[in-house]
This record gives C-alpha cells, sequence and structure tokens, in this order.
C-alpha cells in the first residue's frame, strides 16, 4: 500500500506530462477508440418516465458531460428489464420502442467527440424501490436469500429465468447497437444481479450456477456469449466487476443467528472470473474494476454517510426492504447513526481517490485487454500516475463529475477543481437520488456568502438538469382522429351499453 | 351459486408487507412469551407470599405453614439456616450442630427439623415455627432403640425457650455482622443478585435488629427459672411481646399440652387454667404465639390442621408391655377415683376445679391475669374471628386423659415424672429429677428421669423447689393400695 500511495501522491511529473498521459487516446479490441483516458462512470438519476422510456433531463444530463470534454460516457444503470430496475424512472432497455430515446442520447453526445457505453444492468435482489410493476412479487436473484442491507426479499432464479434474463441482456445489447451508441458494459459490479453470481458470498446456489469460480460465472458468460452472438465481435463490450467484494462489511461473519455474512471473492477469484469472460479473446474488450458487494458499500462510492440525508430521503424505502425500518431507526438516533457512519468510514479506510487503483493493477497484468477503474478521481497527476504506472488504461468518475461536469476541461489547465470546488466525497448525491434530481447537493462547494445564496445556488445548479426544458423541444404533428365529436360519442356509447360496461 | 367467481382480494399485501408483518407477528409472541416467562418469575419470587405446599396432611402438620414464617416475626431462612455453624459455642450440645441440640427432631434427609415451615414472602424465604414444633415428640423403646416420632404428642425434649435464647445471643454477640452473616450465606448458597442485595441490605440488618428488641422485651426471663425442655410460658410473651404489658411475678411456664382429639374437647375449658372454651381460639391464639400476626395467619392452611387434629389421636401403648389383666383390675378404680373429672364422658372433665381444691402450684393460674385475659379479647379487632372467649378462672381444667402415657411429666407444670410418682402422697414425690430423656419407662409411665447427658446433650435437672415448679396438690389416688396404684397405672397406660 505505502508504495501506491508514495505514486499517488508523487508530483515528480509536472502537469503538462500528466496532461499528456491522461489526454491521450486509447483504442480497444473491439476498435472503440476514445479519445482521452476520462470515462463518466456510470450515475443514473430519476431523470425519466416512469415506464422505462426516457426523458428530456436525461438528455441534458448526458450532454452536460460530453460538453464537458469527457472521452466516454458510460450511461445511468440501464435495466434489461423492468423487473431488473432499481428505482423508478431509470430509462431502461427492454424493448425496442427504447431504441430512439438511446438513439437520441448517442447523438448528442457523440457530437461533442465522446463515445456512448451503455450499461446493460439488472437489480437483481438489490431492487430498491421496484415500482408498482414489481410490488406483488419478488425479484430474482441467485438466491433466495433476502438482501441484507435493507431486506429486500427475493427468490432464487430458476434455469427457465436464467435464460430469460440472459436474452434479456442479449436483446438490450442488440438495441444499444441499432441505437448507434458505442458499446455496452455489463454491471457486474456492487451487488447486482451479476454480482448476485459472480459472489461467493451471495450465491449459495447448488446447481451448475453455484459453487466454484467456474459455475458462478456461467450466467454473465452465458450473457457474455449471447450478446455476442447477437452482435457479433466488434461491437464494445466492457465488464464492470468488484477486485473484491467486503461482502460482510455490515454484518460480519461471527454474528450469531444467521445474521452474519461471507466475505465473498477475493482478488483471485476476480482474476480467475476475469480470464473466464475474456473467453479466448471473443469474450469482453475491456475490464472496469469497482469493489464492494453492495451498493452503496463504504469502498463505493467511497466518502461519508450523510446521515441528515439518510433520515430524509431513505423514508422511500420503508415499503421495500424488511430491514430497512431497522436502519431508518438507526440512522433517526443520533447514537446509532454516528455508529454507522463511524462503521462506514472505518469499512472504507483512508484512501478515496484511487481507492481501487490497487486492484487495477493486480488485475491487469492477467488479462489481454484494458482495464479501467473507478474510485473518486479528481487529480491530474494521480489519475495520470495511475495510467503512467500501467496500473489501468483510463479512469472512470462520477461524483467529482456531478460536482464539476466540465473536470476534463479543468485537468487539461490545472491539476484538479481550484479551492473549494472539489468534489468531497460526501455522497449527498446518492442519498438525494432517491427522492430528488440528481445533482450536487454539497453547499459548501457553492458560491455565496448566507446559507440562501448558497442554498440558491446548489438548486440553480441542481436544476440545471431540466433546461432546455421539453417544452422548447417538443413537436406535435395535428392529429386528425382526436376531434370533439368522437370524445362526445363515448359517454353515449358506454349507456346505451345493456351491461352497463364498454363493448370492445 | 356454485359457479359464481372466487372473490378477489383487491387490496392484498405485497410480499416485503407480508414478511413485516410474520416478523411482527413473530416478535409479538416472542414478547409475550418473554413477558410471561418474567411475569411467572416475579410471581414466584416476588408475589406477597408463596409458603411450601405439603399434600400429605401428616407432613403438612410437620413442616406445613400456619402463617408464622413471616418477615415480622419469622427468620429469614438463611441467617436461620447459618446461624448453628456460625456459633456453634452457643449451642447446649457441641455434638449436635443443628437445632436438634434444641430436642428439634430432624427426619433424615429433611431440608429442615420439625415444626418449622417455609413460606417465600417478597423473594425472601422465611421460616417459622407451626405446631409440630411443640406437638411433635419422640420417644424410644429403650437406650439402642430408634426412636419414634408421635405427631401431637408434648414435645417432652424441646427447650424452645433455649431456642429463642440462642438467637438472643447470636445477635447480640460482635460476630454478628453483615459481612460475617454474607460470606456465611455465600458458602452455603449462591442467591440471586435481588435476594442477596435484600439480605445484605434490609434482611440481615433487620433479623439483628428485629430479635434484639424481642430480647428486651423478655427480658424478665432471665428473673425467672428457666423453662426447661418440654415447657412454655405461654401467656407471658403474649403480655410482653402483643401488649407490652408489665412482666406478671408469677412463673407461669406449663408443659407443651398433646394435640390429640380435639373434637370431643369443643366446649371443654382448655389451656392448663381452662381460660377459653373455644377450639377455634386457643388454635388461633397458639398460632399468634408461634409468630403468626392477625395480618399474616394463614388461615386455610391453619384449617388443614385444626381439621386434621379433630379426630387424630395417640398411638395405643404397645400390647407387649401391658399386662393386660392388671389393666382390667384397674378399670373400676379408674372408675371410682378419676373418670368423674377425666373420663370423656365425667360430669367434671373440661370443668375448672378451684385451686384450693386441686393444690397444684398457682404459678400458672396467675401469669394469667384479669388484665391480660381483657387483652387476650381485642385480639382480631375487625376480623370475623376476634376472640371474645377469653375469661380468668380461678383453678386448673379437668382433662381428658387420651394418651396419657406420652404426656409425661405430669401435671400442668411437669412436675411429676411418672404416673407412678403422681399416685404417691406430694411430699413423696421426686424433689428433682432430669428431664426431657426420650427413653421410655414401661414400669412407671413416663420417661427415664435418671440420665443427665447422653451422647453429649444434657437433661436438665427439674427442681421442683423453684418458682413454679412445685409438685404439690391433685393427691387424688395417693392414698389408694399400692395393688390398687399398680391396676389403677396399667388401666391408665391404655387411655
Amino acid at each position: 500500500m505505502s508504495a501506491a500511495e508514495k505514486t499517488l501522491d508523487s508530483t515528480s511529473f509536472s502537469h503538462e506530462q500528466d496532461r499528456e498521459v491522461i489526454f491521450q487516446p486509447i483504442e480497444f479490441p473491439s476498435g472503440l477508440k476514445v479519445k482521452n483516458r476520462l470515462f463518466r462512470s456510470s450515475i443514473s438519476g430519476t431523470f425519466d418516465d416512469y415506464n422505462g422510456h426516457g426523458g428530456n433531463a436525461r438528455l441534458n444530463w448526458e450532454e452536460q458531460f460530453a460538453r464537458g470534454g469527457i472521452g466516454a460516457i458510460i450511461s445511468s444503470f440501464v435495466p434489461v428489464a423492468v423487473s431488473g430496475r432499481i428505482l423508478t424512472r431509470y430509462a431502461t432497455i427492454d424493448d425496442d420502442d427504447k431504441i430512439p430515446f438511446w438513439r437520441l442520447v448517442g447523438e448528442r453526445v457523440q457530437a461533442h467527440g465522446a463515445r456512448f457505453i451503455l450499461q446493460l444492468s439488472h437489480s437483481g435482489r438489490q431492487q430498491d424501490m421496484g415500482g408498482i410493476e414489481n410490488l406483488f412479487r419478488t425479484v430474482g436473484s441467485s438466491t433466495s436469500r433476502k438482501d441484507f442491507f435493507h431486506g429486500i426479499l427475493c427468490h432464487a432464479m430458476t434455469r427457465t429465468e436464467i435464460k430469460t434474463v440472459v436474452n434479456q441482456f442479449a436483446q438490450g445489447a442488440r438495441r444499444a447497437r441499432e441505437a448507434g451508441l458505442d458499446g455496452v458494459e455489463l454491471h457486474g459490479a456492487n451487488g447486482y444481479l451479476i454480482t448476485q453470481f459472480l459472489s461467493s458470498g451471495i450465491n449459495d446456489r447448488q446447481d451448475e450456477y453455484g459453487g466454484s469460480v467456474e459455475n458462478r460465472a456461467r450466467f454473465v458468460l452465458e450473457i457474455v456469449r449471447a450478446i455476442r452472438a447477437e452482435v457479433g465481435r466488434d461491437f464494445h463490450l466492457q465488464m464492470k466487476i468488484n477486485a473484491v467484494d467486503h461482502n460482510d462489511w455490515l454484518y460480519p461473519r461471527w454474528l450469531p443467528f444467521g445474521l452474519g455474512e461471507k466475505p465473498g471473492n477475493t482478488l483471485d477469484d476476480t482474476i480467475a472470473i476475469c480470464r473466464i469472460l475474456e473467453d479466448g479473446g471473443k469474450g469482453v474488450n475491456a475490464f472496469h474494476v469497482s469493489s464492494g458487494s453492495t451498493f452503496p458499500h463504504p469502498r463505493n462510492p467511497p466518502g461519508d454517510f450523510p446521515v441528515k440525508d439518510a433520515l430524509r430521503w431513505y423514508d422511500g424505502m420503508l415499503s421495500s426492504g424488511v430491514r430497512a425500518r431497522l436502519n431508518d431507526w438507526i440512522f433517526n438516533h443520533r447514537p446509532s447513526a454516528a455508529l454507522f457512519r463511524r462503521l462506514w468510514i472505518k469499512r472504507r479506510g483512508p484512501l478515496i481517490e484511487g481507492i481501487n487503483a490497487q486492484f487495477a493493477r493486480a488485475i491487469r497484468p492477467h488479462v489481454a485487454v484494458p482495464v479501467l477503474v473507478t474510485g473518486g478521481f479528481q487529480h491530474a497527476s494521480v489519475i495520470a500516475a495511475v495510467i503512467r504506472q500501467g496500473w489501468c488504461d483510463g479512469v472512470t468518475i462520477a461524483r467529482p463529475l456531478i460536482a464539476n461536469p466540465d473536470l476534463p476541461k479543468i485537468l487539461q489547465n490545472q491539476n484538479g477543481p481550484g479551492p473549494g470546488k472539489e468534489c468531497t466525497y460526501c455522497n449527498k448525491c446518492l442519498i438525494n437520488d432517491l427522492e430528488n434530481p440528481l445533482g450536487c447537493y454539497e453547499l459548501s462547494r457553492y458560491d455565496g456568502t448566507t446559507f440562501e445564496e448558497k442554498y440558491q445556488a446548489m438548486l440553480k445548479s441542481v436544476m440545471s438538469v431540466y433546461s432546455p426544458p421539453a417544452s422548447a423541444r417538443l413537436k406535435f404533428a395535428p392529429e386528425p382522429s382526436r376531434t370533439p365529436a368522437a370524445v362526445a360519442v363515448a359517454p353515449a356509447a358506454a349507456a346505451s351499453s345493456p351491461t352497463g360496461r364498454v363493448q370492445p | 351459486m356454485s359457479d359464481s367467481p372466487q372473490p378477489i382480494n383487491l387490496n392484498p399485501d405485497t410480499p416485503t408487507e407480508i414478511a413485516y408483518r410474520a416478523r411482527r407477528a413473530r416478535r409479538r409472541w416472542c414478547i409475550a412469551a418473554l413477558l410471561v416467562l418474567i411475569a411467572l418469575y416475579l410471581a414466584w419470587w416476588f408475589l406477597p407470599s408463596v409458603p411450601e405446599e405439603h399434600l400429605e396432611i401428616k407432613s403438612h402438620f410437620a413442616y406445613g405453614s400456619i402463617g408464622s414464617d413471616n418477615p415480622e416475626r419469622g427468620l429469614p431462612y438463611w441467617i436461620w439456616k447459618v446461624l448453628p455453624r456460625m456459633f456453634p459455642d452457643y449451642l447446649p450440645n457441641p455434638n449436635e450442630p443443628g437445632y436438634t441440640s434444641f430436642g428439634f427432631l430432624h427426619e433424615p434427609l429433611a431440608d429442615r427439623p420439625i415444626g418449622f415451615s417455609k413460606r417465600r414472602v417478597r423473594g425472601v424465604d422465611f421460616v417459622g415455627i407451626n405446631c409440630a414444633a411443640c406437638h411433635v415428640s419422640d420417644y424410644r423403646e429403650s437406650k439402642g432403640a430408634l426412636p419414634r416420632i408421635v405427631l401431637g404428642m408434648p414435645a417432652q425434649g424441646l427447650d424452645l425457650q433455649g431456642f429463642f435464647r440462642f438467637l438472643f445471643k447470636c445477635a447480640s454477640d460482635g460476630r454478628f455482622t453483615v459481612s460475617a452473616v454474607m460470606a456465611e450465606i455465600d458458602r452455603e448458597t449462591q442467591l440471586g443478585t435481588i435476594e442477596r442485595l435484600m439480605y445484605k441490605n434490609l434482611i440481615v440488618p433487620g433479623f439483628r435488629e428485629g430479635v434484639l428488641s424481642q430480647k428486651q422485651k423478655v427480658a424478665y426471663w432471665d428473673k425467672l427459672p428457666p423453662n426447661g425442655p418440654g415447657r412454655i410460658d405461654t401467656f407471658g410473651p403474649y403480655a410482653a411481646l402483643f401488649f407490652n404489658l408489665p412482666p406478671s411475678d408469677s412463673a407461669g411456664a406449663a408443659d407443651f399440652p398433646a394435640l390429640w382429639n380435639q373434637r370431643p374437647r369443643e366446649g371443654m375449658n382448655l389451656h392448663w387454667d381452662g381460660n377459653n372454651d373455644s377450639v377455634f381460639e386457643r388454635n388461633y391464639s397458639a398460632s399468634f404465639g408461634a409468630g403468626a400476626t392477625p395480618t399474616t395467619i394463614d388461615e386455610p392452611r391453619l384449617a388443614r390442621v385444626a381439621n386434621w387434629v379433630l379426630d387424630a389421636g395417640p398411638p395405643p401403648f404397645p400390647a407387649d408391655k401391658l399386662d393386660q389383666k392388671l389393666a382390667d383390675r384397674g378399670k373400676p378404680v379408674y372408675a371410682q377415683h378419676c373418670a368423674s373429672c377425666h373420663d370423656w364422658k365425667g360430669e367434671y372433665v373440661g370443668k375448672v376445679d378451684p385451686i384450693d381444691k386441686i393444690g397444684t402450684d398457682r404459678n400458672r393460674l396467675d401469669s394469667f391475669s384479669e388484665t391480660l385475659q381483657k387483652s387476650m379479647n381485642t385480639i382480631g379487632e375487625g376480623y370475623p374471628w376476634r376472640f371474645t372467649h377469653f375469661k380468668k378462672t380461678n383453678g386448673y381444667a379437668n382433662t381428658p386423659l387420651d394418651g396419657l402415657w406420652l404426656k409425661a411429666p405430669y401435671l400442668h407444670n411437669g412436675s411429676v415424672p411418672t404416673l407412678t410418682d403422681l399416685l404417691k402422697p406430694p411430699a413423696q414425690r421426686p424433689k428433682t429429677f432430669h428431664r426431657g430423656y426420650d427413653v421410655y419407662d414401661w414400669e412407671n409411665a413416663g420417661f427415664l428421669t435418671n440420665v443427665a447427658e447422653e451422647n453429649g446433650r444434657r437433661y436438665p435437672l427439674f427442681d421442683t423447689a423453684a418458682q413454679g415448679n412445685g409438685n404439690g396438690g391433685h393427691a387424688y389416688g395417693t392414698q389408694l393400695p399400692d395393688e390398687d396404684k399398680r391396676a389403677l397405672i396399667e388401666y391408665l397406660k391404655t387411655l
């Protein structure tokens, strides 16, 4: 660790040298070329229509990063099926009717010279708020054990269900390609469905999808192969993966009454999985390294746990999981909330920026494809260092980009955002996303000398995602069928029906 | 109707809600079960009063509660348990480390001697003495024989006053400190946290204070001759402890009576001086004497005892020790000289004969003063059983002679050791003799009186010259020919 810290703190290179490293283009084995080494990591925002159709704000949201100079954008969490969503109002890719929207997004991003990679996702048991479509059913997972953080119920998927989901991923990839997007990423990290199969801490299956690393990787390998079968080998496919699960962060293994959790995958497990997913060169074209088998997790997104915000915005979860009330109680009481926050910070460790860099360093020599790594990056010196050292090929960034959507432009000119403008890793964005527009809620970063001034500045920033509004862009064609006469007839028809029901 | 569609639940629960509800139900059951357990635990330990139960009536008589095992006048079980070990030097017999040293009878494997009941009051066990303490005794056929325990028999070997003096000595001793007592209790048992706290802070200091206050109230004991085994001053402590009356000048010590055949005794003048003709009041007043109080007296359990002693009788005199022919010859002598006063059908049985006529020691009679009599009739004010029957008499009552052979020594004050001696003119009766020995004198009907000590147990010398111990009076039959006397004695053994 000391070697890494020394390297990350290195100031032996000039900013020009750093800039050269960061803004060097990269080409993936799929042929995808990205103009620099900066990727917007997946981050969502409840900006879309409830039924999964994309909204105007999503276009504004994604475009701001492309405008800011990012090399490529990895999309929001895009469910391949409504049954696999994590929150409502996230755009999905569960049907061909979603293709036009994603095409629009791709076009707006690509217009700025950036690439757009769609993240194919499925919640599995980590379905925070499944929406009314999922209200009366439990979600499929590798296991029937409920998610331990919120207590979200689930059931172990049957082989038929697995087959269906594998195909949903493949169809999602096909739709992304048809939408003209630049590639797809499988969300195989942070506790979602693919993690639930990969993790030895979660997957308790006795069949061919559980047990050994090979068996646990079978589900995602089937997805990779199905995608390849659907989109061919020249469409970019990358895999986001946990280097280490740390599945026992909240309920350590020694707890009684079956409350304890197993730690999950080790780095060796992950390296083995990565090699499987390369599938002899026919598999994935890049790995995107993260860590932490839940979302959120002390290691992802690494930072603080804003207890007060959790108390305000966690309430929507109360009907979702059978441990949500316990969590709410913990957040609601100062001593327990303070203890929880301390545990959170302790489990994370002291390092935030580059928290996963060592993992990427460990994985990269074992794989033939480029490796991206996420985790708090916002300084040119650090980003350049990890790339220069050969630990990774690029970095992915989310929260620092929410704070400064033009971070790439900043990094062109200086080592990082100016004083008071850096991302503080407060994670208020994360918690507010449950009920409010995604944005930076850290008041300390905003201009103003009073609370009110700062708060207004924050609101302006957060609400900017709605500008320009949908009404400025929509054009309606005339609808000849909706005449006043047709409307007037309907009630009369209902009244004349002998059963009192409207006849088909 | 059969083809009507199943009603549809339009507002079902979500899986999460079902799981929540199931867990709430489980939790409620657990909490309810826990509360019930806690309540039962608390009830068992802390409800006002839970006596030790004895289903079998004889064991209830021997060990069951009559309400004297109360915090006010009973003894905290663990203190009572450890005192003999803490103060062996105060025990009369160093060879007997427990309360048997005072003549209490201890059956093998029993938790405590006969005559001690046990009750849990607000989490603390107390012992008290019951009827059996003074109304159970034993006899041995010979020195080597096993003792035979007889329920209802006067406790002729028990030095009850000695037992109380022992408590006084313990409580007055500098070694009686909270820490010393607690250390001794801790050697004996592991008290629960709460019980231990109660012992340490309330029970042990309270015990000492209570015993010392009683000691002070009966300080007059020191001015009188010791009661010795088999005797009690029934009404003196009443005056001192209940009514704070000045002590009487008389030595009121008298023999424990037997507790047999109470049904035919109803209406007779009971107690030696015949001061009460209600068996019920006699039972209750004896219970108060044992340590019950009007609020703690355990009426249903006392009623069990009272009901049993209505008809429980003495064991017959062993046939192999009896000369039946001689006894047959004694029957008419009895009819002529004894029956009018002592036979169940006798004209004067249960009636009081004036002291001047009977001529026995008058201390016991005088110890029950008129003031005390009036006070006795105030006991139980506000209760339906309030005493009303106590009266002042001028003599001693003629008692039925059931189980006479086990009632030795004779006369109210136990001043005459055997029936043979009783039929001697008063001047020829033994002046001193040892009391409390339990080997039977089959010839003379009584207990052997020539044993001063056996296995460390001392049998004190009874001096008829001491106050209250006079063996004069009741000269009936003393003038009979020896042959008639022998026949009469033989017949009296059969009663």
